[in-house]
C-alpha cells in the first residue's frame, strides 16, 4: 500500500524537477520563437555547463554556484555567435530541418569533446550540504534540490521580467510575433534574434549549474535530457511559453509519481508516451497556436 | 516540375555511358573480395555495404519527401533484434526469421509513421529521435527477453562454414540487398508515385491542393524504407552474431545514415552509396588510428556540421555544378535554390511571418 506521505513526497519532488524542466524548455521555446529552429544541442550545453561548474569547483574549491558569473555571460556570447555565424546562414527554405541537423552535430561535438577532455568517468561535486535535507510537512527534501529549484524559478522570473518590462523584451516579442512588421517599426530583427538566442543558451548555463549540484554527470547524459525536453515542447505546443511551462510541470510530476509503482527507468517512458499521444490526438500540441501547426 | 538536379533531366551523360559506369561499379563491388587477401579488409567491405544499404533505405524517406529522420537506427535495431529473437526464442530458420522480422517492422512502421508523419519539419525529427530513445530504454530494461546490456547472441546461419567463408557469403548477401534497395529506389524515382513524393518535398501544401494523397504517399514510402532498413539490420544481426542495445538503438547509427546520404546527395540514386563509401572508410580508418575514443563523436559531428553548412545538397551536385561551370552549359536552377535566392534578398528572419 502506497502511503500518503510517499505520494506527497513525490509531488514535492515532481514540482522541483518540473521547475528545472520548465526553465530549460523555456530556452528551447525562445530559440523556436525567434528562429523557428529546434535546438538539439540545448541539453548538451546543459551538461557542458554542469561540467564547467564541476571543473570550477575542483580547481578553486569554491561553491559551484559562483561559476555562474562566468558561465552565464560565456553561454550568452556563445548563443549570439551561434545564431549569427551558423544558423542565420542556413538556407531559409530548409532552415528548420537543417538547423536540427546542425545543432545535432554540435551536440555530438560537445559530447565527444567532454569525453575526450574529462574522460567518460562519472563525476559528482562533493558539497558540504549535499546530504542536508529539510522536513517540509512530512516530506523530506534535499537542500540542493531546493537550491536548484530556486535558481530555476529565479531565472524564469528574470526572463519573464526581461521579456515584459524592458525595451529589448518588447523588441524580442515583436520579432517573434511578426518579424516583417517589427522591421517596419525599426527593430533590427537579425540582431534581436541573436540576443534572443543568447538568452536561451544562458538558461542552459543556469540549468546546468543547478543540475551539477545534485546529480552525477557524464558526457552522454544529455540524451537523457533532450528526449523529455523535446517531448515537453511538443506536448506544450511549439512556441508557447506558458504551454511548455505547464507541460513541464505536469509531466515532471507524472514521472515523479509513476516512479513509485514502476521504478525510475520505466517512469521515463511517460514523456515519450505523452509525445506520441499528443501527436495522435492533437499534433499542434495542447497550447500551441497558429505557429505550431506549420512545424 | 523542372528540376535540373534530377538524374534524368539536364545535361547528363548518355544512357550507354551511364550503363557502362554502373556495370563497372557493380563489377568493382563484386570483385572486391577476390582482390583483398586478408579477412579484415573483407569485414570493412561488409561494414561499408551495410552502411550503404541503411543509407539507401533512409533515402526513401529523406530523399523523396525531404523528411529527415534521425530515428532510422531504431528501425534497423528492431530488425536486428526481431531476427535474433525469432531465431533464438521462436526457433525459426535464420533467413525465414530475417524476412518475417522485416515484415513485422514494416507492419509496426504503419502506426509509427502515422503518428510521426502527421507533423512536419522539426516535430518529425523530434519524434524520430524519441523513437530511438524510447526503444533503447525498453530494450535495455526488458532484460528477460533481450538479454539487456549483457547482449544477445545470435546463432550463425551456416555453422559448417569457416570464418572467412562466412564473411564472403555475407559480403554477397549485403551486395544483393543493396542492389534490391537501389533498384527499388530507381523504380520509385521514375514512377508517378515518386513524382508525387518529390512534389511533397518541394511544397506539401501545394501538392495536397493538386490532389496528391500526401499522407498515404508518405506513409507508404515510410513503410518501404522501414522494411529495407530492418532487412539491413537483421542481416547485420545474422552476420555479426552479437547484439547490444546501446549499439543497436544508438542515435549515432541514425545520424551516420543521414550524414552519408547528405554527403553523397539525397536526390541521387547513388548518393547514399557514395557517402557510405567515404564515411564508412573514414570511420574505419578512425577506429584503426585512434581506437574507440570519444573523438569519433567529434569527427562525425564536425563532418555533419560542415556538410550541412557548406554543401547541403551533397557531393554529387556540388561536383557536377563545378563540372558544368568548367565545361559550359549552365544548369537550370532547381526550385529550392530559387526560393532561397528570393528569400535571401530579404532579411534572414522574414520567412517566419509567411
Amino acid at each position: 500500500m502506497v502511503s500518503g506521505a510517499l505520494v506527497f513526497q513525490s509531488v514535492v519532488l515532481g514540482v522541483l524537477l518540473g521547475g528545472l524542466y520548465a526553465l530549460l524548455a523555456s530556452g528551447l521555446t525562445l530559440y523556436f520563437g525567434v528562429m523557428r529552429v529546434v535546438m538539439i544541442a540545448h541539453s548538451a550545453f546543459l551538461i557542458l555547463a554542469a561540467y564547467l561548474a564541476w571543473y570550477f569547483h575542483r580547481q578553486t574549491g569554491l561553491d559551484p554556484l559562483l561559476s555562474l558569473p562566468i558561465t552565464v555571460p560565456l553561454f550568452f556570447a556563445c548563443g549570439v555567435a551561434m545564431q549569427r555565424l551558423l544558423l542565420a546562414r542556413l538556407r531559409p527554405a530548409t532552415r528548420t530541418m537543417m538547423s536540427v541537423l546542425l545543432t545535432f552535430s554540435i551536440a555530438l561535438v560537445i559530447e565527444g569533446a567532454l569525453g575526450t577532455v574529462f574522460t567518460g568517468t562519472q563525476r559528482r561535486i562533493p558539497l558540504p550540504y549535499s546530504g542536508a535535507s529539510l522536513e517540509l510537512l512530512g516530506a523530506r527534501v534535499a537542500v540542493v534540490k531546493l537550491i536548484a529549484f530556486a535558481l530555476a524559478a529565479g531565472a524564469m522570473l528574470v526572463l519573464y521580467l526581461v521579456m515584459t518590462r524592458t525595451r529589448f523584451g518588447r523588441a524580442l516579442r515583436a520579432t517573434i510575433q511578426h518579424p516583417e512588421a517589427a522591421q517596419l517599426v525599426g527593430i533590427q530583427t537579425g540582431r534581436v534574434a541573436g540576443y534572443g538566442f543568447g538568452l536561451g543558451l544562458a538558461t542552459a548555463a543556469i540549468g546546468g549549474t543547478a543540475l551539477a549540484l545534485d546529480s552525477t554527470i557524464y558526457p552522454s547524459l544529455h540524451w537523457r535530457w533532450i528526449g523529455p525536453l523535446m517531448a515537453i515542447i511538443v506536448v506544450g505546443g511549439l512556441g508557447s511559453v506558458v504551454g511548455t511551462a505547464i507541460a513541464a510541470m505536469v509531466l515532471g510530476m507524472a514521472m515523479s509519481l509513476l516512479q513509485i509503482p514502476l521504478g525510475t527507468t520505466w517512469a521515463q517512458t511517460v514523456f515519450y508516451l505523452a509525445l506520441f499521444a499528443t501527436l495522435a490526438v492533437r499534433p499542434q500540441g495542447f497550447f500551441g497556436g497558429r505557429l505550431a501547426k506549420r512545424f | 516540375m523542372r528540376s535540373g538536379s534530377e538524374p534524368r533531366s539536364g545535361p547528363t551523360p548518355r544512357p550507354i555511358v551511364r550503363l557502362a559506369a554502373i556495370a563497372v561499379g557493380a563489377a568493382l563491388i563484386l570483385a572486391f573480395p577476390a582482390g583483398v587477401d586478408n579477412p579484415y579488409m573483407l569485414t570493412v567491405g561488409i561494414g561499408i555495404l551495410n552502411y550503404a544499404v541503411l543509407a539507401t533505405a533512409w533515402n526513401f524517406v529523406g530523399g523523396f519527401t525531404g523528411y529527415i529522420s534521425l530515428g532510422h537506427g531504431a528501425l534497423s535495431g528492431l530488425g536486428a533484434y526481431g531476427t535474433a529473437l525469432l531465431v533464438t526464442a521462436a526457433g525459426l530458420p535464420s533467413f525465414v526469421a530475417l524476412v518475417v522480422a522485416a515484415a513485422l517492422v514494416g507492419v509496426l512502421a504503419i502506426p509509427i509513421g502515422a503518428a510521426a508523419l502527421r507533423v512536419r519539419g522539426a516535430s518529425f525529427v523530434i519524434v524520430s529521435i524519441a523513437l530511438v530513445l524510447i526503444l533503447l530504454l525498453v530494450f535495455q530494461s526488458w532484460a528477460s527477453l533481450t538479454g539487456g546490456s549483457r547482449g544477445l547472441v545470435v546463432p550463425r546461419p551456416f555453422p559448417e562454414l569457416r570464418r572467412a567463408e562466412h564473411h564472403l557469403v555475407f559480403y554477397f548477401l549485403f551486395a544483393g540487398l543493396l542492389a534490391v534497395a537501389l533498384a527499388a529506389w530507381w523504380l520509385i524515382d521514375r514512377s508517378r508515385f515518386g513524382l508525387g513524393l518529390k512534389a511533397i518535398r518541394e511544397d506539401e501544401d501545394k501538392s495536397e491542393a493538386l490532389g496528391i494523397p500526401t499522407f498515404t504517399y508518405k506513409l507508404v514510402v515510410f513503410v518501404i524504407s522501414a522494411t529495407l532498413t530492418a532487412l539491413g539490420g537483421g542481416l547485420y544481426a545474422l552476420w555479426f552474431g552479437d547484439l547490444d542495445p546501446v549499439f543497436q538503438f544508438s542515435i549515432l547509427t541514425g545520424s551516420t545514415m543521414v550524414l552519408m546520404a547528405l554527403l553523397g546527395g539525397v536526390r541521387h540514386l547513388f548518393g547514399p552509396l557514395l557517402g557510405a563509401l567515404v564515411v564508412g572508410a573514414g570511420l574505419e580508418y578512425g577506429k584503426l588510428a585512434y581506437g574507440d575514443t570519444p573523438l569519433h563523436l567529434v569527427i562525425t559531428g564536425g563532418l555533419l556540421g560542415v556538410v550541412v553548412m557548406v554543401m547541403p545538397d551533397g557531393v554529387i551536385p556540388a561536383l557536377s555544378s563545378l563540372f558544368r561551370r568548367w565545361f559550359g552549359s549552365r544548369e537550370a536552377s532547381i526550385r529550392e535554390v530559387t526560393a532561397a535566392e528570393l528569400l535571401a534578398t530579404r532579411d534572414d528572419t522574414t520567412e517566419v511571418g509567411r
